[in-house]
């Protein structure tokens, strides 16, 4: 097999670095992240509760669709305090009368 | 004649034999007029088949084999075998044609079905596409519970992947126009999507926000050891409310006042007092 020609000649170091590329120690991901750890001798042990799972839940039933009606306008919230939705005061207020209580 | 053939290389030709009949009968004697192979000298091998089966070649000819042991044999135009088979006499089945065939037995309740948006067709019409609302805002997914936002989440999802594989097919049958349409509902889909997110993660930062204030709150008791929440009014009083705050809340987002919870009629005063 043989280079390819195209890139001989200090052109393709110009170019950003692979996973293919370096022989040792340069590591680059592929965006999945991590899900687990490397042991010493040179095995992966897989942490479970780092590895994402999806939860669909029951959708028999369910009334909502990705879409509002254009016959309902717009409305913003209007709120006393300067954070809004954001207030933790307003957010434990609320918990305090609806959860309160057992 | 598998004893006669070998040896006809060693055994000379009827030619020469005729010549040294020849020459020996010039002699003209009678003892020599012997038949030649007593005369002449034989040597015979064990098996004289190879030489006579073997085509008579000119010297200097060319080859006349057919180097191309496939030729003419083509899968694409159906011309068959070269060579007969052991079951070359036997009727093979043939294949039918896709119309004589069964039609396919499907599931109708398969998971699969939610990627068409129906039955019939791959991808939706553009006018059918175009067919939408508009996104949710983040004001009116506010005030879902965590079970409807994640319903509506995995509704959002499904779409989206409904949209995908209509504009793939589409794309891959060259069906034509409907891109523009499907990008713009895909959009609106993805805009509630966002809003869901947002929500969320408003809810989670004011949690723990509230977690924070909560330490320093009177009234909370985040230990875990008895009741998480005593109202002041009834520090005294532990054993005399009645707990119906669920009921009596109003949906709005202003703290609710302590009198939402039912007073026992002879503590009232009392209560009203304590607050002020």
């Amino acid at each position: 097999m043989q280079p390819t020609r195209a890139l001989l000649g200090m052109r393709y170091r110009k170019l950003r670095l692979t996973t293919k590329d370096v022989n040792k120690g340069f590591y680059k991901g592929t965006g999945t992240g991590s899900m687990g750890r490397h042991t010493s001798r040179g095995g992966y042990i897989i942490e479970w509760n780092k590895v994402r799972t999806y939860v669909c839940p029951d959708l028999t039933g369910f009334k909502l669709t990705p879409f509002v009606t254009n016959t309902v306008k717009r409305v913003y919230g209007q709120y006393d305090t300067k954070l809004g939705p954001k207030d933790p005061e307003q957010y434990l207020a609320r918990w305090k009368a609806e959860n309160g209580f057992d | 004649m598998a004893s006669s053939a070998t040896a006809a290389s060693l055994r000379p030709s009827l030619g020469a034999a005729a010549a040294a009949f020849r020459l020996t009968s010039s002699s003209s004697s009678p003892a020599s007029r012997i038949c030649p192979s007593i005369l002449l000298l034989q040597t015979s091998s064990f098996s004289t088949s190879s030489p006579l089966s073997k085509r008579h070649t000119y010297p200097g000819a060319r080859s006349n084999k057919d180097m191309s042991k496939n030729r003419g044999q083509s899968a694409l135009r159906r011309t068959g075998l070269r060579w007969r088979l052991s079951m070359s006499d036997e009727p093979l089945p043939k294949p039918r044609s896709r119309d004589e065939l069964p039609p396919v037995e499907v599931d109708p309740d398969h998971g699969l079905w939610d990627f068409f948006p129906n039955r019939e067709t791959v991808a939706a019409a553009p006018e059918d596409d175009m067919k939408h609302g508009r996104a949710w805002m983040v004001e009116e997914l506010r005030g879902k519970s965590w079970e409807d936002l994640h319903r509506l989440w995995w509704v959002c999802v499904k779409e989206r992947n409904r949209i995908a594989t209509g504009s793939w097919e589409r794309e891959r049958g060259k069906m034509g126009f409907g891109k523009s349409e499907a990008q713009t509902r895909d959009r609106e889909v993805r805009n509630t999507m966002r809003g869901i997110k947002h929500v969320l993660t408003e809810r989670f930062y004011a949690w723990e926000d509230a977690v924070k204030l909560a330490e320093n709150d009177p009234e909370v008791d985040l230990s875990g050891k008895g009741r998480v929440f005593t109202p002041t009014e009834y520090l005294e009083e532990e054993g005399a409310v009645e707990t119906k705050a669920e009921e009596e809340v109003v949906g709005s987002r202003e703290a609710v006042e302590a009198e939402a919870v039912v007073v026992p009629p002879g503590e009232k005063a009392q209560g009203e007092a304590a607050r002020i």
